[in-house]
């Protein structure tokens, strides 16, 4: 059986994606923030973001994003990054300091004729349990 | 000229304003998001692959040299679709424009809908950012 069909078999509704464990610190906020150009003093100044609502410095959500992506690459490879579909809410920010899991796990599966479509729920916790990141990601295998 | 997002009206068009995925710039994502996927992959493959979210993230980059978020703006939702995998040293140009503007409870509530394309002119990637801006 080729790699491609042992992928294909390995995906069926309720299969688990490989989950990951991220710690947060300001220094990985900032370094976020050079790299993506995103300085917004929520993120990189915590004199400023004690006085939000937030009490600190949040992460970047597009940075939680990102680790939702790298989960999903290590689970679809290259069909996420040709063809990857991601849908997300945000609903909670994540603080440094703070340990975020992302997971996900396939909800659905469409027989085409050529591709299998899939789609995932994933999501983002904190440590509390809290969720900070929820949707969907859609493949075709 | 950069401007405040919540002064846009609905339908503004953003200079489609071109970047590079230079080895470095990708270098430095990938170590900031602490990424061991997508390398493990591009290894696979002898190809130097872009994390999606990189090109995602400085597509972004690019609307903000012409607007401005509020400090006290929040990210409230977001959607991508990637439609191609992309490799470090290519040119994306992103074009976007301001989707959706309406007040509620004290909020702009404002949606920009953006699509990438690489040199050729084919789209590498879709997206829609909905933000909330305290009025």
């Amino acid at each position: 059986m080729s790699q491609e069909a042992i992928g294909k078999e390995r995906w069926g509704v309720g299969a688990e994606l490989p989950s990951l464990a991220k710690m947060l610190s300001q220094e990985k906020i900032d370094r976020y923030a050079r790299a993506s150009g995103d300085f917004n003093p929520i993120h990189v100044d915590p004199a400023f973001a004690a006085q939000t609502p937030f009490g600190g410095t949040i992460a970047h959500g597009m940075l939680l994003l990102a680790y939702l992506s790298e989960m999903l690459t290590a689970a679809f490879g290259q069909a996420w990054l040709s063809g990857g579909r991601l849908k997300v809410r945000f609903k909670g920010a994540a603080r440094s300091g703070e340990t975020v899991a992302i997971s996900g796990h396939v909800q659905r599966v469409q027989e085409g004729h050529e591709r299998r479509r899939l789609w995932c729920e994933v999501g983002c916790l904190n440590q509390q349990g809290e969720v900070l990141v929820a949707g969907q990601a859609e493949v075709k295998l | 000229m950069n401007k405040a997002i919540e002064a846009l009206e609905k339908g503004h068009q953003f200079s489609a304003t071109p970047f590079v995925l230079d080895e470095e710039a990708v270098a430095r994502y990938v170590e900031a998001v602490e990424d061991e996927s997508l390398p493990r992959l591009a290894q696979a493959e002898g190809k130097a692959w872009v994390p999606p979210m990189a090109v995602a993230a400085l597509a972004l980059r690019s609307l903000m040299e012409e607007m401005t978020l509020p400090a006290g703006a929040i990210h409230g939702s977001q959607e991508f679709e990637f439609l191609r995998a992309v490799e470090a040293g290519e040119r994306v140009a992103c074009r976007a424009w301001l989707a959706h503007r309406s007040q509620r409870a004290g909020w702009w509530i404002l949606a920009v809908e953006m699509e990438g394309a690489d040199d050729s002119g084919q789209p590498v990637l879709t997206g829609r950012l909905t933000v909330m801006v305290p009025r």
